[in-house]
């Protein structure tokens, strides 16, 4: 079943005089419980291509489809109240809320449905251990490292079990082992709870984890590799192989 | 792009976003003109009534100076740090430093001369409404008119150019003193710093409200007789004034912090986005502000409290009246009074009237008295006190050995008070007669003339009353020993037997001590009006300045807080979500001051409002209630502010 629909995306930022079109006519198509990543060149668009699926930033024209709702012509408020009970974000910037401790930064998204206390008490215990940030639960984001804070805004976006997580390179500031504790978190919540996961990543170990990796390019889709049967070994050195001919950092200009 | 055109796209962008700025100055300038243009009217020598008005006048203007230039001044410090970015950026393409402070000066003095412009026709034409207003409130019947003056213009020139040149100054000290880099990180770096609350913020804030709690503890007591010498009563005082202010200075340093923190404890990490919004920011910020805070908070509640003592005199002004004159009118020679009714006769104005006898005895009330103040210093055993006979008050019959006061001033009750009962002696120049003595009545029933500055009347039986009036101590007796109290029948005529007893009196050739109730209600009205009309310009401008201060604090915070507005958006809070909870910190942020403000000037008047009126409700909570209403104008407005921030902080 398709739970993500995009049709013909386009984005243009800056004026009439200075127009920068990052997409263009982007078609993508994602499934429910798949667990998709998205590659490609720096400034290449990837994070532009997440915020409109998630509704955070606005197309300058074409159509998304999430389930069978039209989100590019929804309501403000209608869009807020979707994104806040059934997505998730990790965000490339963290954007963690610097007057509030790590604890206060998670339990953020359970206030609005109103879980009783104890209940969230237990699933942010878990959680915060399983990512290891339980010791920094008290801690404000500025006495915290770079992969603390990546982690606080994983465990952000976990915490109400949404059906879609986005994540900007959820792993771009962590060690080896913690990054990898964190696919093993996000792949975990893909098979269990069936959630569909959208990643972007420069790393091609951590999009080894998913089931698909769509790589773009100059706007629009450059190709897409399926995990199918294969081992993540195998797919790693598929991924590898694209990633070679797409060639690295892309500079534009 | 020009300089000129540089200059005036500035200009334009800075006008949408300070226009509360624009509207302060021009707001300060029109309250200033309007006051010196007062201040020069010769109109207004009759309100203004002695030398002592014409100097509270130019005292306040020197004080409405002090004000208005030390807002212009810290709002200017706050605006150029807002535009140190831009500063930088100018700098960064090329341009010398002396440069961007003339662009700067230029573009200043466009703004701050066309809103002096518009502040001085504003205020011109204001102040014939403010005369009007003035002359209400004095009692003073003469027509406003509307005189330009010159002097008052050239003054309000002079004024506002010093002050200018003085913001000058500051920018360019600003501007010598930044490097390009530090530009840049001139609002980073006032950017609060986020700690865990330590021990000593704990210490600190317990401390704070302790310190008011106790400085309002004091106050009460003030007058209520613990302090018995006048050095007790000085230090006490001095105590009030320093643990409150000091308490308060604390309390925003630590307490607020403090408190929140144990809220927010409690929430044990699940807050909503209101908490979110309105605690995790409030607890932070407020510590940073604290000093301006404290000065914003003592100088409302000096303003409200002085403005609710005034109006209280001047609300009681009526009510101490009849306690100065037990009729509408009292004589205390006969033959003033027979030509004074017969010139009401002749205006067919109906009267009544009550003639007492009033002879002067010394009491020896040593059992009665209770007094406090140990420099009061009298002799208990030989009171003077007025002595009338119990026929002459109705509902009042007394038997030859009973003895009751009545008529006594709050003021004098608060330093010195009688027991309800005991055993009192009535001393003739022979006789000495031993009375008991059955309490105190409120009711005056004799002018002041007789009651030595406020001391009770003592009303015995008509036979105790004739026995010592055949005894009398000659020396202690006054000029007259006849009240004679003439009331008139029908309020309306009031007005008109007050013009008829003016003229008489004038005719009347000896000095004996007459009054009317309604002049000398009126002329306190007029003394208490021109005080309250002073401060309330006072206060009025402090509130305006005060409040554009906070709202200029909040546009800050509000910019600074973008971010996390735009984060919380993108998780899928609505703009009405995180306005509730900005509304909530508005509440605090607008009311913490408010609040604190109130309640300072609540004890202040509390602990003295006896010595100024008769009745403090209505005018102190009428007071209260206007400074709130105006203070919130400003809350609302920061809040429509944040409303825009938060609309532009996505999308
Ligand atoms: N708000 C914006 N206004 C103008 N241009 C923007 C904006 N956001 C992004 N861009 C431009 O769009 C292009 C794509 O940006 P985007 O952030 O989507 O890249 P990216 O693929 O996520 O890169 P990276 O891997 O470095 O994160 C860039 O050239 C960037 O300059
Ligand atoms: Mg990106």
């Amino acid at each position: 079943m398709t739970i993500l629909t995009g049709k013909k995306i386009h984005k243009i930022y800056g004026n009439k005089f200075n127009k920068q079109e990052v997409l263009k006519a982007l078609d993508i198509n994602i499934q429910k419980g798949e667990f998709v990543s998205i590659m490609g060149p720096s400034g290449s668009g990837k994070t532009t291509l997440l915020n409109v699926l998630s509704s955070i930033d606005k197309v300058s024209n074409g159509s998304i489809q999430i389930g069978d709702k039209e989100i590019t012509t929804m309501k403000e408020k209608q869009l807020a109240e979707f994104r806040k009970r059934n997505l998730g974000f990790i965000f490339q910037e963290y954007n963690l809320l610097d007057t509030l401790t790590v604890k206060e930064n998670i339990l953020l998204p359970l206030s609005i449905t109103k879980v009783p206390k104890k209940e969230a008490n237990q699933k942010f215990k878990l959680l915060a251990e399983e990512l290891g940030i339980y010791e920094v639960k008290d801690k404000y984001p500025n006495q915290i490292s770079g992969g603390q804070k990546q982690r606080t805004s994983a465990a952000r976006a976990f915490i109400h079990e949404p059906s879609i997580i986005f994540a900007d390179e959820p792993t771009g500031a962590l060690d080896s082992k913690s990054a990898s504790d964190l696919l093993m978190k996000l792949s975990e919540l893909n098979q269990k709870l069936k959630a569909t996961i959208i990643m972007v990543t420069h790393d091609m170990a951590a999009a080894s984890f998913s089931n698909r990796v769509i790589f773009i390019k100059d706007g629009g889709i450059y190709s897409h590799l399926n995990k199918g049967e294969q081992t993540r070994q195998t797919f790693y050195q598929d991924i590898m192989k694209t990633q070679g001919v797409l060639g690295g950092v892309h500079h534009e200009h | 792009m020009s300089i000129k055109q540089l200059i005036f796209r500035n200009l334009k962008k800075n006008l949408k976003n300070y226009y509360l700025y624009v509207f302060a100055l021009i707001f300060s300038v029109a309250l200033y003109f309007a006051f010196v243009t007062l201040q020069f009217d010769p109109a207004l020598d009759e309100a203004k009534g002695s030398v002592k008005g014409a100097a509270s006048m130019r005292a306040a203007s020197v004080l409405l100076v002090a004000i208005v230039s030390i807002f212009l001044l810290y709002a200017n410090n706050i605006f150029i740090k807002r535009r140190s970015q831009e500063i930088g950026l100018l700098q960064l393409i090329g341009m010398t430093k002396n440069r961007i402070f003339h662009i700067l000066s230029i573009e200043n003095f466009m703004l701050y001369y066309s809103s002096l412009a518009i502040g001085s026709f504003i205020g011109f034409a204001a102040s014939k409404l403010i005369m009007m207003i003035l002359f209400k409130i004095t009692k003073v019947e003469t027509i406003a008119t509307l005189n330009f003056s010159t002097h008052a213009l050239i003054q309000t020139l002079i004024v506002f150019t010093v002050i200018y040149i003085f913001i000058m100054l500051m920018n360019f000290l600003f501007i010598k003193k930044q490097s390009i880099l530090s530009l840049f990180n001139v609002l980073s770096s006032s950017q609060i710093k986020i700690n865990k609350v330590s021990f000593v913020q704990i210490i600190i804030g317990i401390v704070g409200i302790c310190l008011i709690v106790s400085g309002y503890f004091v106050s009460t007591k003030l007058f209520g007789g613990d302090f018995s010498t006048m050095t007790e009563l000085f230090i006490a005082m001095i105590y009030i004034l320093s643990s409150v202010i000091i308490g308060t200075y604390l309390f925003y340093k630590g307490s607020v912090t403090f408190i929140f923190n144990i809220i927010r404890k409690q929430k044990n990490g699940y807050l909503t986005v209101n908490e979110v919004l309105s605690l995790s920011s409030l607890m932070f910020r407020m510590k940073s502000n604290a000093l301006l805070l404290t000065i914003i908070t003592t100088v409302s509640a000096l303003a409200i409290g002085l403005l609710s003592l005034s109006y209280i005199a001047y609300y009681s002004a009526e009510k101490s009246a009849e306690n100065y004159v037990a009729a509408d009118f009292s004589m205390t020679v006969k033959e003033d009074a027979e030509l004074f009714k017969q010139a009401l006769n002749s205006h067919e104005i109906a009267y009544s009237e009550r003639v007492i006898d009033v002879i002067q005895v010394e009491v020896d009330v040593r059992n009665l008295i209770e007094t406090k103040l140990e420099e009061i210093n009298f002799d208990p055993n030989v009171m003077l006190l007025s002595v009338i006979s119990d026929d002459a008050i109705q509902n009042v019959d007394l038997s030859t050995e009973e003895t009751i006061f009545t008529g006594y001033s709050d003021i004098l009750q608060k330093f010195m008070s009688f027991k309800d009962s005991g055993k009192i002696d009535l001393k003739g120049k022979e006789i000495n007669i031993p009375q008991n003595y059955l309490g105190l009545k409120k009711d005056f029933v004799i002018s002041n003339y007789f009651t030595n500055g406020g001391l009770p009347t003592a009303i015995v039986d008509d036979s105790t009353f004739k026995q010592l009036k055949n005894d009398l101590v000659t020396e202690i007796q006054k000029e007259s020993s006849i009240y004679i109290g003439i009331t008139v029948k029908n309020e309306k005529n009031l007005e008109k037997a007050n013009d008829i007893y003016t003229e008489t009196s004038e005719k009347l050739n000896n000095v004996s001590p007459h009054s009317s109730r309604l002049n000398i209600s009126n002329v306190q009205k007029k003394n208490m009006g021109m005080i309250m009309f002073i401060v309330g310009f006072l206060g009025l401008t402090f509130l305006i300045t005060s409040g554009c201060i906070l709202y200029f604090k909040q546009m800050d915070e509000s910019e600074e807080e973008k971010s996390n507005y735009t984060i919380l958006r993108k998780l899928g809070f609505t703009q009405g979500d995180l306005l509730k909870g900005i509304r909530i910190k508005q509440l605090f942020n607008f009311g913490i001051p408010l609040t604190i403000g109130l309640l300072h000037s609540y004890f202040a008047v509390q602990s003295g409002w006896f010595l100024f009126g008769t009745e403090i409700w209505t005018p102190m909570i009428l007071v209260m209630v206007l400074y709130t209403v105006l203070y919130s104008i400003f809350g609302l407005l920061s809040i429509l502010y944040y409303k825009r921030v938060i609309r532009e902080s996505l999308y």
